[in-house]
């Protein structure tokens, strides 16, 4: 084409008209430019750019890989400088500052304040159970373990709803007994006893009624939700009392004998279900039943028993009992108390408060049931309220302090407390102290943990004759602290400490935790990357360089190592070998270089046939120059692209084998404070929120990174695997 | 073809033989757990076992030489008591007895702590239609929906869904599945109360058990769903900007009948295998899942198995046997991966001779 154009061009300058012809050009037409100047190659204009650069001018292209590549600097950052400059101590545990939620804003605020949400918390309503609309009558009653909610601390509170509830709680009202469960295990009903070992002093010789005894009503049962899990066929069963005693004197080093008697044999017992209807407002005089029995009168010890039993062999039956009142004609006021405690009215009435420690030690004494505690569908009243923590224990706190600790801050200096010697108030018989010459001052409020002024009456006085030493004297001082200040940690605080992440179960700060965690992974990922980067490369090199048999007996190797599960490789390296740092590092190299030589080994692969390689090889350079000068700079962008990628994976390795309970020990690393912290997601999610994001992030961007690297170091790879 | 399928075969074997053997030494060489705490009729049976499959010789005297294991009494001939001491054979001898018991009895060992005294591959058998049920599920709703994405981003390249899809599918795979997982059951279970937050046990309600199916299922599918999304839109749009696709249109195809008969066809030629793998995948357990949700399978098995915080409670022979299901698994989905390419694109078959 190009010559037949060129042959046309030499027809038409042949077949010019004459006359161009004629007029000749003379040779002094032409004038010889550049004659004394000397040419060389222009300088490029454009800047000169190398293989990097051209490399990262593509990657400042890819926005979002960019924004990657930024994340993971600040996060880097952070692992380095958060652990530095938090001083918090996380090397040994501070209980007293256990589950502080994470803070950043003021308490109030909603979000990310330092509160806690709880929802659907039992309501006391015993102090005024009208009450319930009016705030003050009502507060949230304790959980399983939160002991006393601090009433201060109690933000929100919002009565929510009445509902029914199969949890024992002493709030409860109504409801049912299941005296009976299902063991699926050995597929058989189990039925159950319910036991209280607290009769003492009982007295047969007055009459005791047990006045009421009452099933449920199927009517009632049907209404219920279906949800609360009552079984289909509670129906039948028979219940037998029983009352069984210890006979002698313990207290004369005697062993006590023990009986028991029937009170209720089975053949008189009512079927519980439709014959019930005769037995509920009848009375059953228990002391008869136990003087038909027995004439014994000196009981050490005795317990009365309720045995339920269903009569048919139904799968799944359970019994349930309604109420069950006792009554009795005993003069013993305190005996009669303490029996019509024994009685329920409803369900939850069951759990039983031992009579005389009822103001002193609230705590429940549940009959016992074989397997289930068996309360169904009691009534209660729930409330969901906003729980400020750090007030409820760094914030104000009324206390005593001794009268020692007070000496002691005046000593100190710290305030002045001075007051007469106390006098005695004829109205009322008590010491006091006289106002006049009571005086108080704090002068260096920063080291003591007192807020509120003291007036002379926090002043306590014993007021007990009997204390020969102590009495008329002053003992103690009622005052209102800030905890924090109290706490040996927060020396020097004058305002309330924050916990951005929050505090785990041993008073941990989270965030340091967190950060020590990542700077942890961070260095393994790195550490683990590097080795496998380097002996990857001189693998692949080697084996893809060489080829033929060198290539077939190398490939063999690997591809058993590689047929070994990982984490069997890491699980048995770790049983052996302990879990430390080094161990890991190790084990996750054992398998993770095989990856790097594959890329590696196919690059050489691809560049050891070219041209240019090929014309050094014939101007005679070495193998080694050949590696070193030749194929690796054009492999390397996709290598180091593959070394890269790994650190997230060894991070996630890492993690993996953290949730297998193997992970790193004396160590903080992401993976084990994720696993540590696994069983708290209900009650303390942020614990697991906090490192489950950073982990997710720093995954992401470096997903993102690695594959705005490879894009910029291959573009002809531009979109593989996206 | 014939002659790589098989050459494949033995070295798979030659592979999974050669790491069995690694993982029973160093197995072999952990302090030896022994079912000391079981019931003393069970403890009695599992030494007999040990002993009538040779991995325990006993003595009726003590040797001081050897590290005592157990001891008991058993009845002589003559009806009298006499004790019975039993030591460990040397490793060496022990595995070829184990690999004797293996091919000759399908014998891999009994359960020491997990169920001390029950055949280990029995253990393994109970927990495996667990995981099976779960992978299964999962499989089957990955494979449609992955596959559906990808073809629908592929389609729609750089337009808004596609950079959705794509984006989705970046995020979704970086994130840890442990990750995925806490997050669904603190907001599906703990804040919604939709789904149960444990694995239930068989006594709980039918609704409960196929509710709980719904995390697991949804986290294991998670990771393959935007892996198949990924792969099938690289392949597809590779395959969209192909010339003979290009031909196709201009003979007259329209646009869906190009894709359908075309595009999809070729796309689908190294999607394939990996779904057939996928398939062989379903019998290994997912352990962090299995882990965190309870599950009682063979994942979670051998976690227990290990039991890493009281060494005294590992159950080392049950470990084997999941350890073995494990490379077998990833073993043979290589091969099916491997051998499924050349039989779907006799292209690309592997290891022939021009």
């Amino acid at each position: 084409m190009a010559k037949k154009k060129i042959e046309n061009q030499d027809f038409e300058i042949n077949s010019l008209p004459d006359e161009a012809q004629d007029s000749s050009i003379s040779k002094e037409d032409f004038v010889l430019t550049n004659v004394d100047k000397s040419i060389h190659d222009q300088k490029f204009q454009t800047k000169p750019t190398t293989f990097f650069k051209d490399s990262l001018k593509r990657f400042t292209k890819n926005k979002s890989s960019v924004v990657a590549a930024i994340i993971l600097g600040v996060l880097l950052l952070l692992a380095i400088f958060v652990p530095i400059f938090d001083t918090n101590d996380t090397d040994s545990s501070h209980p007293e500052i256990a589950y502080l939620q994470p803070k950043l804003f003021d308490a109030g605020t909603g979000f990310w304040d330092g509160t806690k949400k709880y929802y659907h918390i039992p309501v006391d309503v015993s102090e005024d159970p009208e009450g319930i609309d009016k705030e003050a009558n009502w507060w949230p009653k304790p959980g399983d373990d939160q002991g006393q909610f601090n009433k201060s601390a109690v933000m929100n509170k919002k009565f929510s709803d009445l509902s029914y509830t199969d949890a024992a709680t002493e709030y409860g009202k109504e409801g049912y007994f299941k005296f009976g469960y299902y063991n699926y295990v050995d597929d058989k009903v189990e039925y159950a006893s319910l036991t209280s070992s607290v009769f003492k002093e009982f007295d047969v010789n007055a009459n005791h009624y047990l006045t009421k005894f009452d099933t449920y009503d199927l009517d009632k049962i049907d209404m219920m939700d279906e949800g609360q899990g009552l079984p289909e066929n509670a129906v039948l069963g028979r219940a037998g009392f029983y009352f069984s005693y210890e006979t002698g004197e313990v207290d004369k080093y005697q062993e006590p004998i023990r009986d028991s008697i029937e009170i209720l044999p089975y053949q008189d017992v009512y079927s519980i279900g439709s014959d019930i209807e005769s037995l509920r407002e009848d009375k059953i005089n228990i002391s008869e039943k136990i003087k038909e029995a027995t004439t014994q009168t000196s009981f050490v010890n005795a317990m009365f028993e309720v045995r339920v039993e269903n009569e048919l062999n139904h799968e799944n039956t359970v019994v349930l009992l309604r109420g069950m009142e006792f009554d009795t004609e005993s003069s013993n006021a305190a005996f009669k108390e303490q029996l019509i405690a024994r009685g329920f009215n409803d369900a939850t009435e069951f759990a039983i408060r031992t009579y005389e420690d009822k103001e002193k030690n609230p705590q429940v004494n549940y009959w016992s049931t074989t397997g289930s505690r068996g309360i169904h569908l009691s009534k209660s009243y729930f409330c969901d309220f906003t729980y400020d923590v750090y007030e409820a224990k760094l914030g104000k706190k009324t206390t005593y302090l001794s009268k020692s600790d007070i000496d002691n801050y005046i000593e100190d200096g710290v305030l002045i407390l001075e007051y007469g010697d106390p006098i005695i108030d004829w109205d009322t018989g008590e010491y006091v102290i006289d106002e006049n010459t009571f005086k108080y001052e704090m002068l260096k409020p920063n080291d003591c943990s007192i807020t509120e002024d003291i007036t002379a009456a926090d002043l306590i006085i014993d007021q007990n004759p009997e204390h020969k030493i102590t009495y008329g004297k002053v003992t103690n001082v009622k005052v209102t602290i800030m905890q924090y200040k109290e706490i040996d940690i927060f020396k020097g605080y004058n305002s309330m400490p924050k916990f951005l992440f929050g505090t785990n179960k041993s008073g941990r700060d989270m965030l340091k935790y967190v950060f020590e965690g990542l700077r942890t992974s961070l260095i393994l990922g790195i550490v683990t990357s590097a080795v496998c980067f380097l002996f990857g490369l001189v693998y692949g090199a080697i084996s893809g360089y060489f080829g033929g048999n060198v290539d077939i007996v190398m490939e063999r190797f690997t591809d058993i190592l590689s047929g070994i599960p990982w984490i069997v490789v890491m699980t048995l390296a770790i049983v052996h070998l302990g879990r430390t740092f080094f161990v890991f590092a190790l084990a996750l190299c054992l398998t993770g270089w095989i990856g790097t030589a594959a890329t590696t080994r196919t690059q050489f692969y691809r560049f050891r046939g070219r041209e240019y390689v090929l014309a050094s090889r014939t101007l005679g350079a070495s193998d080694a120059r050949l590696i070193a000068k030749h194929i690796l700079p054009n492999a390397m962008g996709t290598i180091i692209t593959s070394a890269v990628l790994m650190v997230p994976s060894v991070i996630f390795s890492e993690a993996t084998i953290a949730y297998l309970n193997l992970g790193l020990q004396g160590l903080s690393s992401l993976g084990v404070t994720l696993q540590d912290n696994q069983a708290e997601l209900q009650s303390n999610p942020y614990l697991l929120i906090f490192p489950s994001v950073i982990i997710a992030l720093l995954m992401i961007s470096f997903n993102l990174f690695g594959n705005g690297l490879r894009d910029a170091v291959n573009p002809s790879l531009k979109g593989e695997g996206e | 073809m014939l002659k790589y399928s098989i050459k494949r075969i033995i070295l798979a074997f030659v592979t999974a033989f050669i790491i069995l053997t690694l993982t029973f030494f160093l197995v072999k060489s952990l302090p030896l757990s022994l079912p000391l705490s079981a019931p003393i009729n069970i403890r009695n049976g599992y030494f007999e076992t040990q002993e009538n499959l040779g991995y325990m010789f006993t003595s009726p005297t003590k040797i001081d030489s050897l590290k005592l294991l157990y001891e008991t009494t058993t009845e002589n001939e003559f009806g009298k008591q006499v004790p019975v001491y039993y030591y460990q054979t040397p490793i060496v001898t022990q595995y070829f007895r184990w690999l004797g018991n293996i091919v000759t009895k399908w014998d891999w060992g009994t359960s020491t702590q997990i169920a001390a005294g029950q055949s280990a591959i029995q253990i393994i058998f109970e927990r495996l239609p667990v995981s099976l049920s779960v992978n299964i599920i999962s499989v089957i709703l990955s494979v449609p929906l992955g596959i559906g994405l990808g073809i629908w981003a592929g389609l729609k390249k750089n337009s808004w869904i596609d950079h959705t899809i794509s984006t989705l599918v970046m995020v979704l795979i970086s994130i840890p599945s442990f990750v995925i997982i806490t997050f669904m059951v603190y907001i599906l279970s703990y804040q919604l109360g939709w789904l149960p937050s444990m694995w239930p046990t068989p006594d709980q309600t039918l609704r409960t058990r196929v509710l709980a199916y719904i995390i697991p299922v949804l986290s294991l599918s998670f990771g393959s769903i935007c892996g198949y999304t990924r792969f099938v839109r690289a392949e597809l749009c590779e395959v969209m900007s192909s010339e003979y696709l290009l031909l196709a249109r201009t003979k007259g195809l329209t646009k869906t009948q190009a894709i359908t008969r075309h595009a999809l066809r070729n796309a689908f030629v190294p999607v394939l295998p990996s779904i057939l793998a996928e398939f062989i995948g379903i019998f290994s357990g997912s352990m962090i899942l299995e882990q965190i949700y309870g599950i009682p399978g063979i994942g979670k098995l051998y976690i227990t198995a290990l039991s890493a915080t009281n060494p005294a409670a590992a159950d080392y022979p049950v470990l084997m046997v999941d350890m073995a299901i494990f490379t077998t698994v990833g073993l043979l989905a290589g091969i099916i991966l491997d051998l499924s390419y050349g039989f779907i694109d006799p292209r690309i078959r592997m290891g022939e001779k021009n």
